[in-house]
């Protein structure tokens, strides 16, 4: 397991996916720091898989969905996917009028995502 | 009783939650609730981000000033800054393709405020935004209702 920082402070590496717990809000303050973990993350370890736990993010605005699709758009080239768990309503919100909510994989937890 | 509120802001991103949870306090003092209060909030974090981003072009030492009203309906939101004062109306529609974000911030404006307005200005813009209330009937109604 590695710490990154305040807002992804945990992350860690099963088979081959990452798993990375992020928390906070996420604004355009915030979301280059996110880009920057998240990015290092698929560099380090080319996962197949990136899991994301959102449970601890309350908000998040469109600079930080940008940064999730930038991410999803980089593990298609390989055929992965990004799972995303743990969504409070005011993201779900976001997600769901940026018609994102069938593009990602929303999981129950990370065991679902991982077992898929 | 809510009083209006002034504020200006330099266009640097730290100021976004800030200025979003002092909008959000005046929704839900006003009596929206936390749905509306969430949707006007994400609205305000957007149009100031587009300001930082496009207006002012990402520089961080620009001013913005927001003014927050109670109307007899809801709440009326006007954002004024002094960048470069491209209308967002102007601009050709794009067909939304998800994996394209850029633009989300003005769908989530139109999509949750009853009434967005770009004015351009002398120099930059001025963007007024209305929501109302679920449970205030629509001013028109309402003078129909009273007579």
């Amino acid at each position: 397991m590695i710490n990154h920082s305040e807002l992804v402070p945990q992350s860690k590496h099963i088979g081959d996916a990452v798993v990375a717990s992020l928390k906070g809000e996420i604004d355009l303050h915030k979301s280059p720091e996110l880009r920057g973990v998240i990015l290092d993350l698929l560099h380090k370890h080319n996962p197949r898989k990136l899991i994301l736990d959102l449970s601890g993010v309350p908000y998040m605005d469109s600079s930080a969905i940008a940064v999730l699709v930038e991410a999803l758009k980089k593990l298609r080239k390989n055929s992965g996917k990004v799972f995303l768990t743990g969504l409070q309503p005011r993201v779900k919100g976001l997600l769901e009028i940026a018609r994102l909510d069938t593009v990602f994989s929303i999981v129950k937890d990370e065991a679902e995502a991982v077992a898929q | 009783m809510t009083r209006a509120i002034s504020l200006t802001i330099s266009s640097d991103p730290e100021q976004l939650a800030p200025v979003r949870h002092a909008i959000e306090k005046i929704a839900s003092d006003l009596g929206f609730d936390s749905d509306a209060v969430a949707k006007i909030g994400l609205c305000v974090n957007e149009a100031l981000a587009n300001v930082i981003r496009h207006a002012y072009q990402g520089s961080t030492d620009q001013p913005i000033q927001i003014n927050a009203e109670p109307t007899n309906v809801g709440l009326k939101i006007i954002i004024r800054d002094w960048g470069n004062g491209v209308n967002p109306d102007t601009l050709p529609p794009k067909p939304h393709d998800p994996l394209k974000p850029g633009g989300l911030g003005l769908i989530c404006m139109r999509e949750m405020m009853d009434e967005v307005i770009f004015e351009p200005q002398d120099k930059g813009m001025q963007l007024t935004m209305n929501k109302k209330r679920a449970d205030r009937p629509d001013e028109n109604h309402s003078v129909g209702a009273a007579a």
